[in-house]
């Protein structure tokens, strides 16, 4: 098998390879690659070197994982998910991202293509005007320490408590919007600075707002589809992907420095300085951990406020609420973060880096509502070529930690694909093709064409395939907002 | 030669990473400078109606230029602002390196600015500080 690597690459199935731990001195389980042949042949030589690293780490269990959409990251590849056990094993910023809780968001509604294609262009205004993005930008919400300290805290409750969405869209996000044992008191005054005018902000890079269309034709799993409220006939849904901003950023830059000093005491030596980590019960690790969990909350608060944000724009174009206009949400899931959850060899830091949860129909961590068909998993794929609505499957549960891809990846740098086409040129492309965008950056915009990325329906189909997700349908852009 | 820097077509695929370059200290941090200021937007049409004074102190010389870099991200979502222009003096005496500077800018405004990217952080990864036949080089990648 030729792969960017010089490592022996086992098949295990058409969509599972196999690095063994006799390839890598130091291999303390067997790296695991998700992927067609074809996916896997033109993988960048960071994921193989990368995913064999993490797999050397103190206390990972079963494998170390590299979803098809992984490409090189810091320390883990983006598309990595390692497990460790809670008492022997470690906690890594690495393992996370430094964008903690980049996540996803899907909305609803009861509109079609051909109630919105009038106003698309009014549309795309009012929430460019609304959602602030690119370099710089701030907020609408006002904060200040004590009000932040309750975002960490509270995540996307804290602004359903100011007005900012409703009650029922906490129970459709990953663990309500909310995660347990942040404390605010274990992140820098530096971190907190950079993030308190953020709330509510996209950022730039690979986010963005996305307006699209369901098809009836693409639309794979009825009844499921009917579960999350995606019912077809052109109807129009919203896609958020941003994360916890520069503020995350800060938390992870923090605790790398406190980790590399850590190390050191704690005897533990890694691959790549940016795999810096701590043992998860120890101090560092547990501060870490709180720090965290206080990005994610932010990240989920940031979420939430974009999404009033969305509705109220959708609102002054169409003359109707939100909720007359059926804007409910989906699902909002993590595809950055760390969390302690049981499998069968007990309670795990499960990472995931560039990976969505995808836990399968049953999982008592599902609202009610999603109980029986299992977690919606939102992966986004360039602003091109349109992204998917999948679902978790019992199969992700036992062989991926739960986990599955969380977009396309990319496949050609930022430096040249600014070198390949102009952003008024691709802006120009997409207009013609029924895509209108509005960018605050047109060099950030050329960043993103989708010939960067990896054709998300082969890497959706490779996760189908191996059984950790299932294609509910196929989500097509109308209007994209980037910074 | 001048101080220079070149972003890199074929490092960090998803980010954004330069190699600087200068006969000095002072020119390499000048170099690396200019290309975090030029990643986040065009200096030319940003103005300098903000500025902020900056010292670090240290014995690393790779962690001074990581520290301050780290700077421009952090003043860029703290104070909201981007760069138009830094003024540098990087001295060493006892064994120990110090850099005095000051930031110069703009708050941001999408109508008058050439923004490019939210730089999210200055990374670890592949970062490097080195003198090569008489050069100072740094290879950074930038998180965005």
């Amino acid at each position: 098998m030729k792969c960017n690597t010089a490592m022996k690459v086992v098949r295990i199935s058409d969509e599972v390879w196999e690095i063994p731990v006799t390839e890598k001195p130091g291999m303390l389980v067997p790296a695991r690659i998700y992927g067609t042949e074809s996916i896997l042949r033109a993988m960048d030589t960071g994921v193989f070197e990368q995913v064999t690293n993490v797999a050397c780490l103190p206390g990972i269990r079963r494998y170390a994982l590299c979803m098809p959409d992984g490409h090189w990251g810091y320390g883990f590849p983006i598309g990595g998910v390692a497990a460790f056990d809670v008492r022997s094993g470690i906690i890594s910023p690495g393992g996370v991202g430094y964008d903690v809780n980049c996540g996803m968001r899907l909305i609803r509604s009861d509109l079609t293509l051909a109630d919105v294609q009038p106003k698309l262009d009014l549309l795309m205004t009012e929430l460019f005007r609304r959602v602030p993005a690119g370099v710089g930008a701030s907020g609408f919400v006002s904060m200040n320490r004590s009000s932040f300290d309750r975002v960490m805290t509270k995540g996307a409750r804290w602004c359903i408590e100011q007005g900012y969405g409703w009650h029922r869209d906490l129970e459709r996000m990953e663990q309500g919007g909310c995660l347990p044992g942040a404390d605010p008191g274990k992140v820098s005054d530096h971190a907190v600075t950079r993030g308190m005018n953020q709330l509510g902000t996209l950022g730039s890079g690979n986010h963005y707002l996305e307006v699209q269309v369901v098809s009836n034709d693409r639309i794979f799993d009825r009844e499921t589809a009917a579960a999350f409220g995606i019912t077809g006939q052109d109807q129009i849904v919203i896609m958020v992907h941003c994360g916890s901003r520069g503020f995350g950023h800060q938390v992870a830059s923090d605790y790398l420095k406190v980790f590399e000093k850590a190390m050191r005491r704690y005897g533990i030596t890694v691959k790549d300085q940016q795999l810096a980590c701590a043992p998860f019960l120890s101090e560092e690790g547990q501060d870490y951990f709180a720090a965290m969990n206080c990005a994610a909350n932010t990240a989920f608060a940031n979420r939430q406020v974009i999404t009033h944000q969305i509705r109220e724009a959708f609102a002054a174009v169409f003359g109707r609420s939100g909720e007359e206009l059926g804007m409910e949400l989906v699902y909002d899931v993590a595809h950055n973060i760390a969390k302690v959850e049981r499998y069968p060899e007990g309670e795990l830091v499960v990472h995931r880096k560039g990976a969505t949860r995808a836990f399968g129909p049953g999982s008592q961590d599902l609202p009610a509502c999603y109980r029986s068909v299992g977690q919606p998993v939102i992966c986004g794929g360039s602003m091109e070529t349109g992204s998917y609505l999948l679902v978790g499957t019992t199969r992700a549960t036992e062989d991926t930690f739960g986990s599955t891809m969380h977009g396309s990846g990319r496949t050609m740098s930022r430096t040249q694909a600014k070198k390949s086409i102009s952003g008024e040129q691709l802006q120009q492309q997409m207009k013609q093709r029924g895509i209108l965008v509005k960018a605050v950056s047109m060099s950030g915009l050329a960043e993103e064409a989708g010939f960067a990325y990896k054709n998300i329906s082969e890497v959706v189909e490779s996760v189908e395939r191996a059984g950790i997700t299932k294609k509910v349908a196929e989500l097509r852009p109308i209007g994209n907002i980037k910074g | 030669m001048p101080a220079f820097f070149h972003f890199l077509d074929d490092v960090a695929l998803a980010d954004l990473a330069f190699d600087a370059e200068g006969d000095s200290v002072q020119g390499v941090f000048e170099a690396a400078s200019q290309a975090v200021m030029e990643a986040m937007a065009d200096p030319k049409t940003v103005g300098a109606t903000w500025e902020r004074r900056v010292e670090h102190t240290g014995a690393d010389l790779a962690e001074l230029l990581f520290d301050w870099l780290s700077d421009f991200v952090y003043w860029k979502d703290a104070a909201g602002v981007v760069f138009s222009r830094a003024v540098i003096a990087v001295t060493q005496a006892g064994g120990q390196w110090t850099l005095a500077a000051t930031l110069i800018g703009e708050p941001v405004n999408q109508a008058t600015q050439v923004l490019r990217n939210d730089v999210k952080g200055v990374t670890k990864h592949l970062y490097r500080l080195y003198q090569d036949n008489g050069r100072w080089r740094a290879r950074v990648v930038l998180d965005v």
